[in-house]
C-alpha cells in the first residue's frame, strides 16, 4: 500500500508541475496586475509598478522565480492587499474547509441512507419520492436556491411573523465579535450548509441507490438470501460494504473539486472561503494570488485522486494496488 | 479528533440551535409592515435618537488593504469605511454656495497662505493648536513633511500627482508646515486633503509603514479609531477619545462585508444591517423600486461618476466631426437615463465631461444635443454621406458601422447598449456590441486606440477638475510618453491644450474657472465623446437610525458618522 501511494503521488509531482506552468502562463498572458493603475491621473504609476514587480521580465523568468519562492514559502505579495499571499491563501482555506467538511460529513451521510432505502425498497412510494426529489435537487441553481432559503426562513420570519431577528444568519460564519464552535456558528453555519448540501445529496443518493442496486443483485447476495441470512444483515454486511467503494471514490473525488468550486455558496453567503478570494481577485486581476490560488486547488484535486484510489482499493480486497 | 467534533457536542449544539430558533421566534418585534419611502430628492430626513448602541452597516466591497497612499488601497471603500473615519486630512469636501468644494478641515486653524515667485508655489499650513493624534501627541508639521515625502519618494505609491512637484517641506514651528513646489500646481487643495490623510510621523518613522498600516492601524487623528478589522467579515469602529471635535454619538460601528446585493438588501429586510449604499446597478434599483419597509432612501445624483460615450477620434468613422456630431443629436440621452435611472428619481443627462462633484468648474454646453433626426441628416449628408438600401449611411463604400466595448457582466452598461442600438439603428448608424473584461480594455484595446466606442465611466474623487488627463493632446497614448496617458480617444481639439494647463497650473480660481468654462465649450463643440449620465449615490437606512444622514460624493455616506445616532 505504502509503495502504491508512493509511486502514485511520484507520478502527481509532475502533473502538478506542467499545471502549474501553465496556469501561470495562462494568467499572466490574460491579466494585467497594473490594470487599475491606468486609469489614474498619475501617467508614471503604471511604469513604476511594471518595474517594482518585476513584470517586465520574460513569462518563463518570472515562472521561475515564482516557483522557487513557492517551494520556499515565499508566495509573493497581493497587488490588491499588499499583503502576504500564503496568508491569504491560508486564511481563505479555513472557512472553505469548514464549509466542505460539514458539508461532505452531512450530505454523505444522508445520501447513503437515501441509496441504501431506495435501492432496498425499490419501486416503492418512498423510492419514487426520494427519486423525485433528488432530480430536483440536482437540477436546483445553487444562487437561487440560496436566496429562496434565505427570504423563506431568514426573512420572511421577521417580515410577516414579526419576529424581532432571524432565527438563522446568512452574512459570513460568525457575528461581528464572535468566534468558535458555539450557538452563533450553528445559526450561520445552516444556510450555506443547506445550500451546499442539497446538490451534492440529491447526486450522491443516486449513486448510492445505483451501486446498492448492482451489488443486491449480484450472485453471491441471493446465494446469502437462499442461505437464510436476515436481510438487514445482508443489506448492512455484506451489500453496503461492497457498494461503498465507487460511493467513496465518488466522494473524494467531489470533495477535491469542491476546494475551489464554493463560489457561489461563498459569495451570497459572505463568506470569505477559497471561493470568494478566487473572485475578488479575479477581479482585480491580481495574477500573484491567482496562480497560487489555482496551484494550491490544483494540488487538492490531485491529492484526493489520491485518496479516492487508496480508498477503492481499502474497502475493496479485490482491486490489487499496481 | 477536535472536542467539537465529538458526537454528544454536537448533538446538544444542534439541539440548541433548534430550540434557539423557537426562543428568537417569541421575541418581540417592531419589524414588519411600515411604509417604504419612495426614491428621491437626496434629502436628509432622520429621527435624532439616543447616544450609545451599535449600528451594523452592509459594506458591498470590503477595502484592500488601509495603506492608504499605496497602490493596493486603490478601493474607495476603504476610504469610505476607515480612511475618513480615521485619519485627518488639511482639507474636506464640503458644500459652498451650492457647490461642492474643498475646504480648510478643522485640523487646520484657518485658510493656508499661497505665495507663486518666480514660477514656484510656497504653501504655508497652521495647523490647528488642538490637534492630536489618539495618544495624545500634537498634530505637527513633522506628520506633514513625513507624508508628502512618503508619498513622493515611497515605492508603490497609488498616485504621486501633485507631490511629485514637492522641491522642500519647512518647519518652522511644530504647527507651521511649508510646503515648496517647483512649479505652480492649481489643484494644490487636493495635496493633504483629495486621496490622501495625514499620516503620524512620530508612530511611523523610520519602520516599514506597509507593513504597520495595511491590515489596519490602532492610531487614529478622526473621530473613530479601528478597533478591529476582521478580515473577510467586518471592520469595527469605536470613538476616539480624544478627537478634538464633536464627539460620536454611537458605542460602536460595524461595516458587515456582503458582496452579494441581493443578500445584502435581505440582511437590511431582517434587521441584520441597518444601512446600504448599493451601487446603482439594475437589480439593486428593481430592489429598491418595489420598496423596503423601514427604510430611508436618500439618492444623490451630484457625484463624480460619469457613464459616457467613449469615441475614438482617429478610427474611421469617427474621426469625422461630422459624424461624432450626427451620433450626438441621434442619441436620446434623457430616455437612456430614464430608463436607468428613472426609479431613483433620477432623469437628466450630464451637460459636460466635469462631474458635478467639480460642478464648479463645469459649463452646460452639450446641452445643446438633443434627438434630431433633421440635424443628423443635415450633418450626414453635409459631410458626404448617403442612406444605403438597407438605412445604413455609406460614404465612398463603407458604412456607418461601428463596434462598442464595454465591460462584460455589468448589466447597467448592457442595458445602455442595447438602447444606444436602436435609437442608433433608427438614425442609420449600425452599433454591434462587444464587451470584454476591464483589463482587456484598460490595458490593451483603449491605450492602442483599437475599439471605436467605448462606455464606462470617468471618475472624478475630489472636487478639483483634471479633464486635462482624458483630452489634453499630450496625454494620448504614445510611444513617445511610453503609452502611459488616457486620452484614449485621441482628441485633438484646436486651443483646448492651453485652456487646461491654465486650469492644472493657475492658483487663481477665478481664472481656473474661466478656462474650464472655455474647455468645456471648446470640448462640446467637437464632440470628441459624449457625457450621458452621472451615476447616482444611493443610501439606505433603516428608520431607527437618527442624525444628519447624507452623501458626500468624495468621502462617502458616512463622512458625518459621528453625528448618527440610533432608536430603541
Amino acid at each position: 500500500m505504502l509503495r502504491f501511494a508512493l509511486r502514485r503521488f511520484a507520478w502527481s509531482v509532475p502533473v502538478v508541475l506542467i499545471a502549474s506552468f501553465l496556469l501561470f502562463w495562462a494568467v499572466r498572458a490574460t491579466f494585467d496586475p497594473v490594470a487599475k493603475l491606468r486609469q489614474g491621473h498619475d501617467a508614471g504609476a503604471v511604469q513604476r509598478e511594471i518595474e517594482r514587480l518585476g513584470l517586465d521580465r520574460s513569462i518563463p523568468e518570472q515562472y521561475v522565480l515564482w516557483m522557487k519562492g513557492f517551494l520556499t514559502g515565499d508566495w509573493g505579495t497581493s497587488t490588491r492587499t499588499g499583503g502576504s499571499v500564503s496568508t491569504l491563501v491560508a486564511s481563505a482555506l479555513w472557512p472553505t474547509l469548514q464549509l466542505m467538511f460539514w458539508g461532505v460529513l452531512l450530505a454523505a451521510f444522508v445520501a447513503l441512507a437515501i441509496g441504501v432505502y431506495t435501492a432496498v425498497r425499490q419501486y416503492s412510494a418512498g423510492d419514487y419520492v426520494l427519486s423525485g426529489l433528488a432530480y430536483v435537487g440536482i437540477s436546483l441553481p445553487a444562487f437561487w436556491f440560496g436566496l429562496v432559503l434565505i427570504q423563506v426562513v431568514a426573512v420572511w420570519p421577521v417580515q410577516s411573523l414579526g419576529w424581532s431577528e432571524p432565527p438563522f444568519y446568512f452574512v459570513g460564519l460568525h457575528a461581528p465579535g464572535q468566534s468558535g464552535f458555539n450557538l452563533d456558528y450553528l445559526r450561520h453555519l445552516a444556510l450555506p450548509l443547506a445550500t451546499l448540501t442539497v446538490t451534492l445529496t440529491a447526486s450522491w443518493s443516486r449513486f448510492a441507490r445505483t451501486s446498492m442496486l448492482d451489488v443486491l443483485s449480484s450472485d453471491y447476495v441471493r446465494t446469502a438470501r437462499a442461505k437464510g441470512v436476515p436481510p438487514r444483515a445482508i443489506v448492512l454486511r455484506h451489500a453496503l460494504r461492497n457498494a461503498l467503494a465507487p460511493f467513496v471514490t465518488i466522494v473524494a473525488l467531489d470533495t477535491g473539486v469542491l476546494f475551489g468550486g464554493l463560489i457561489v455558496t461563498e459569495q451570497i453567503y459572505s463568506i470569505p472561503g477559497m471561493g470568494r478570494l478566487f473572485l475578488q481577485s479575479l477581479q482585480a486581476g491580481d495574477v500573484f494570488v491567482l496562480v497560487p490560488w489555482m496551484f494550491v486547488v490544483a494540488i487538492a484535486v490531485v491529492f484526493f485522486n489520491l485518496m479516492a484510489d487508496l480508498s477503492y482499493a481499502l474497502l475493496d480486497p479485490k482491486v490489487k494496488l499496481r | 479528533m477536535p472536542d467539537f467534533l465529538s458526537r454528544n457536542r454536537g448533538l446538544t449544539a444542534l439541539i440548541a440551535v433548534l430550540l434557539a430558533a423557537g426562543a428568537t421566534a417569541c421575541g418581540s418585534s417592531d419589524g414588519g409592515g411600515g411604509t417604504v419611502n419612495g426614491a428621491g430628492g437626496g434629502s436628509t430626513s432622520a429621527s435624532t435618537g439616543p447616544s450609545g448602541g451599535t449600528l451594523v452597516v452592509g459594506a458591498e466591497q470590503e477595502p484592500d488593504c488601509a495603506d492608504w497612499i499605496a497602490v493596493c488601497a486603490g478601493n474607495i471603500w476603504g476610504s469610505y469605511t476607515m480612511q475618513v473615519t480615521t485619519l485627518p486630512t488639511a482639507f474636506d469636501t464640503r458644500k459652498q454656495d451650492g457647490r461642492w468644494a474643498l475646504v480648510p478641515s478643522d485640523v487646520l486653524a484657518g485658510e493656508p497662505t499661497v505665495e507663486v515667485r518666480g514660477g514656484k508655489q510656497t504653501i504655508t499650513y497652521r495647523i490647528a493648536p488642538e490637534a492630536v493624534w489618539s495618544d495624545g501627541t500634537p498634530i505637527s508639521s513633522r506628520d506633514f513633511a513625513y507624508t508628502a515625502l512618503q508619498i513622493r519618494d515611497g515605492e508603490g505609491i497609488f498616485d504621486k500627482t501633485g507631490y511629485d512637484l514637492i522641491e522642500d517641506v519647512e518647519m518652522p514651528d511644530e504647527k507651521t508646515a511649508v510646503v515648496k513646489l517647483r512649479t505652480t500646481f492649481g489643484p494644490w487643495r487636493s495635496l493633504f486633503g483629495g486621496s490622501y490623510s495625514i499620516l503620524p510621523e512620530h508612530l511611523l518613522r523610520g519602520k516599514d509603514r506597509a507593513k504597520i498600516m495595511k491590515d489596519g492601524y490602532s492610531f487614529s487623528g478622526g473621530p473613530w479609531k479601528i478597533e478591529k478589522w476582521q478580515k473577510g467579515n467586518s471592520v469595527t469602529l469605536v470613538p476616539n477619545d480624544r478627537y478634538w471635535g464633536d464627539k460620536p454619538k454611537l458605542d460602536k460601528v460595524v461595516f458587515q462585508f456582503i458582496p452579494d446585493t441581493s443578500a445584502a438588501f435581505q440582511a437590511l429586510k431582517s434587521g441584520q444591517v441597518q444601512s446600504l449604499y448599493p451601487t446603482p446597478q439594475v437589480d439593486a434599483i428593481s430592489q429598491i423600486k418595489a420598496g423596503i419597509p423601514n427604510t430611508r432612501v436618500e439618492v444623490d445624483a451630484e457625484t463624480g461618476n460619469l457613464e459616457a460615450l467613449w469615441m475614438n477620434n482617429g478610427r474611421f468613422p469617427l474621426d469625422d466631426e461630422a459624424v461624432r456630431k450626427a451620433l450626438a443629436y441621434a442619441v436620446d440621452r434623457k430616455a437612456i437615463v430614464e430608463r436607468l435611472y428613472g426609479p431613483l428619481g433620477v432623469s437628466d443627462p450630464e451637460q459636460s465631461f466635469v462631474t458635478p462633484l467639480v460642478g464648479a468648474f463645469a459649463g452646460s454646453d452639450f446641452d445643446v444635443y438633443e434627438p434630431d433626426p433633421a440635424r443628423v441628416e443635415q450633418l450626414m449628408t453635409g459631410a458626404g454621406w448617403s442612406r444605403g438600401g438597407d438605412g445604413i449611411w455609406a460614404k465612398d463604400g463603407r458604412k456607418a458601422e461601428m463596434t462598442i466595448t464595454s465591460l462584460a457582466g455589468n448589466k447597467r452598461r448592457e442595458l445602455t447598449e442595447q438602447i444606444l442600438q436602436q435609437q442608433l439603428r433608427e438614425a442609420g448608424f449600425a452599433l454591434k456590441i462587444t464587451n470584454t473584461t476591464p483589463a482587456e480594455i484598460f490595458s490593451k484595446l483603449a491605450p492602442a486606440g483599437d475599439f471605436q466606442l467605448g462606455l464606462w465611466t470617468l471618475i472624478d474623487q475630489y472636487p478639483e477638475p483634471a479633464l486635462s488627463a482624458s483630452f489634453s493632446s499630450t496625454s494620448i497614448p504614445t510611444k513617445a510618453n511610453g503609452n502611459s496617458g488616457i486620452n484614449f480617444y485621441r482628441a485633438n481639439i484646436p486651443g483646448l491644450d492651453a485652456e487646461l494647463r491654465t486650469v492644472d497650473t493657475s492658483t487663481d480660481q477665478a481664472t481656473r474657472r474661466a478656462a474650464s468654462l472655455r474647455a468645456d465649450a471648446l470640448i462640446a463643440a467637437a464632440v470628441p465623446s459624449l457625457p450621458i449620465a452621472t451615476v447616482p449615490n444611493v443610501l439606505m437606512t433603516n428608520d431607527a437610525i437618527g442624525g444628519p444622514t447624507s452623501i458626500n460624493p468624495s468621502e462617502g455616506p458616512w463622512w458625518n458618522l459621528e453625528e448618527w445616532t440610533r432608536g430603541q
